[in-house]
């Protein structure tokens, strides 16, 4: 435990020093402000009979009134399903350099030498890493929520749910940004990779048809073996949408909330984490 | 093995080489014990394995063969580390910590309670000079500061085992006496290991108790500064005056003599040669005003050590 409140400190402490820490507060307070002030709505009855946003009326297509708590999950599914394609790119920037800057030269040294095995050393840090991501989307859906309950006295305690699988799904990006971490000691490596790979999950959404289209076997194989070794960025931002704005959406995104890609992401997450304690177990240094 | 506090034996480490190159031998089965309250120094030229050496004891990289331990416990266990501090060579404390957290961070890791690390840290900091600079970040700090504070970090815990590369590196004279006094009364009064990996042969001379020399991966030379540095035939004589006809007269009793900075060292066979050397120079008139053994120092033992063949086994 020691060990771990140390990391925490020692990551919190670096966080702070290099603005980091002030950075991220300030991305989301901004958004949560512009959040606050940026819709107005005219609630009559428990249905919303008038919107604006940025100052403009919305246009309510026809209808004179839409049930308040469908509007909260549309909006609420909106913003999980934005903040999913948006956060990891900022969570991973905040946290890449954590083994990285760790594994330099004569500061090394100074970690390993205390009574503290490897494995143990750096899983700490990614908890500490964890602690750091994992506050930021605490405070941006939590006032996020108190705005939406604010304004609309409306709560629906599945936000929170999709605060949950965006923070599951950075904490596997971490797994791998620490696992490329520890092989190349690169903070700039790790965070191209961990992109591309967020990135990746998109398009092999439709694995299927791209190994239907290519011309050899083993080109296939290779397509449906990564997709299904690729956290499943695609599906998982379906799924977080889907949850938060529960039976208000089409069909076919409420088909993808099945457990298969969180539990092949979290497969892959955990493999990241045991090849990276394998490998800083043996490094040398 | 026997009670060494730390122990090393038969300890190789071989560096895998590329494209197909024999294996760069960085230790070559050394041997060596450390005991309770010993100041040990390890010398040796650049490439010797001093600082392999001390990475094997913190495991910080593996050996090929052979065992090394402290307090019994091999040094693949984390328990070794428990009681041993270490400050290495060119280390970087991350900078955006104040002398404070730094204590804290890694006191913290060596299992220290918070209110430990409050009590030892004004302590501390003030046996290394660096009080008023408790609350300032790394990064404002000298080369010297980084240094002490380094110290710092590796006493924070209590220690019964120091292991210091290059402890004195950056920091000014006075500084140094600082650190040589501290290293000395942990030993004293603590009954803290040091073990001291410097290339300052005047610094190990000075502090150290015993030392090891190795070159080229191997234990060259063992023993304490004493036996290292054992006195010679040779003499420092200072009289006045002294002219050539005297010089050549000891020369011709079998003496060698060599004038330096105004005084004579005289090679001499034994005691007796040295007596009679005397009563030649009394005979003669001439007032005799210093007359000592001369010792080899330290850099003499290791600078013959090191340009001496190697004797193949």
């Amino acid at each position: 435990m020691k060990v771990l409140v140390a990391n925490i400190e020692d990551v919190m402490r670096e966080a702070a020093a290099r603005w980091t820490l002030l950075a991220y507060f300030t991305i989301s307070t901004l958004f949560i402000l512009i959040f606050a002030f940026a819709v107005n709505l005219d609630i009559v009855e428990g249905s919303l009979a008038g919107a604006k946003l940025f100052g403009n009326d919305v246009q309510m297509h026809g209808q004179s009134s839409i049930s308040i708590d469908a509007l909260v999950g549309y909006v609420e599914s909106g913003l999980v399903g934005f903040l999913f394609l948006f956060w990891p790119f900022i969570a991973i920037f905040a946290t890449a350099h954590l083994v990285p800057r760790m594994m330099e030269k004569g500061t090394v040294d100074l970690y390993l030498s205390r009574p503290v095995g490897r494995v143990k050393l750096l899983l700490s840090r990614y908890l500490a890493g964890l602690l750091l991501a994992g506050s930021n989307i605490a405070y941006l859906i939590g006032a996020m929520w108190l705005i939406v309950v604010w304004k609309t006295h409306v709560a629906h305690p599945r936000f929170f749910v999709g605060a949950l699988i965006i923070f599951f799904f950075v904490a596997s990006l971490m797994a791998f940004a620490f696992l490329i971490g520890v092989v190349t000691s690169s903070t700039a490596v790790s965070i191209m990779m961990t992109y591309f790979l967020f990135l990746l999950g998109y398009p092999l959404v439709a694995h299927d048809r791209f190994a239907a289209a290519v011309n050899a076997e083993w080109k296939a194989a290779i397509i449906q073996g990564l997709y299904w070794i690729v956290p499943k960025s695609s599906e998982i931002l379906g799924a977080v949408v889907a949850i938060v704005s529960e039976k208000n959406l089409p069909r076919q995104l409420s088909a993808g909330l099945t457990p298969a890609p969180f539990l092949s992401t979290a497969i892959f997450a955990i493999a990241c984490l045991m090849l990276a304690s394998w490998l800083f177990q043996r490094k040398e240094f | 093995m026997s009670e060494g506090v730390i122990e090393v034996a038969g300890l190789r480490k071989e560096y895998p080489s590329k494209l197909g190159r024999p294996p760069i031998i960085a230790l070559d089965g050394i041997d060596f014990q450390v005991g309770a309250g010993e100041l040990f120094g390890l010398l040796g030229p650049n490439g010797a394995g001093k600082t392999t050496t001390v990475k094997i004891l913190l495991g910080l990289t593996k050996a090929t063969s052979g065992n090394a331990g402290i307090h019994g416990f091999p040094v693949s266990n984390p328990e070794s580390r428990r009681r041993v501090g270490y400050l290495p060579e060119g280390h970087k404390i991350p900078n955006y910590l104040t002398a404070r957290q730094t204590l804290s961070i890694f006191g913290r890791m060596s299992g220290m309670s918070t209110s430990d690390i409050v009590a030892r840290t004004g302590e501390l900091l003030e046996r290394v000079r660096l009080s008023q600079w408790i609350d300032v970040r790394v990064k404002k700090f000298s080369k010297g500061m980084t240094q002490r504070l380094g110290l710092a970090c590796a006493l924070v815990h209590k220690p019964d085992v120091l292991l210091l590369d290059e402890p004195t590196d950056g920091v000014d004279p006075v500084g140094r006496r600082e650190i040589r006094d501290l290293l000395r009364d942990e030993a004293k009064t603590n009954g803290t290991t040091v073990l001291l990996n410097s290339h300052l042969l005047s610094e190990i001379e000075l502090t150290c108790d015993k030392v090891a020399m190795l070159r080229r991966g191997k234990v060259a030379a063992f023993g304490s500064i004493e036996e290292l540095t054992r006195k010679t035939e040779k003499y420092k004589m200072v009289a006045s005056p002294i002219d050539d006809a005297l010089v050549a007269a000891f020369r011709n009793s079998g003496a060698e003599v060599e004038r330096v900075n105004g005084h004579l060292e005289l090679s001499v066979n034994d005691v007796a040669h040295l007596n009679a050397l005397v009563d030649q120079l009394r005979a003669g008139g001439v007032m005799l005003s210093e007359l000592a053994p001369l010792r080899s120092t330290l850099e003499d033992v290791f600078v013959d050590l090191i340009k001496a063949p190697e004797v193949q086994p």
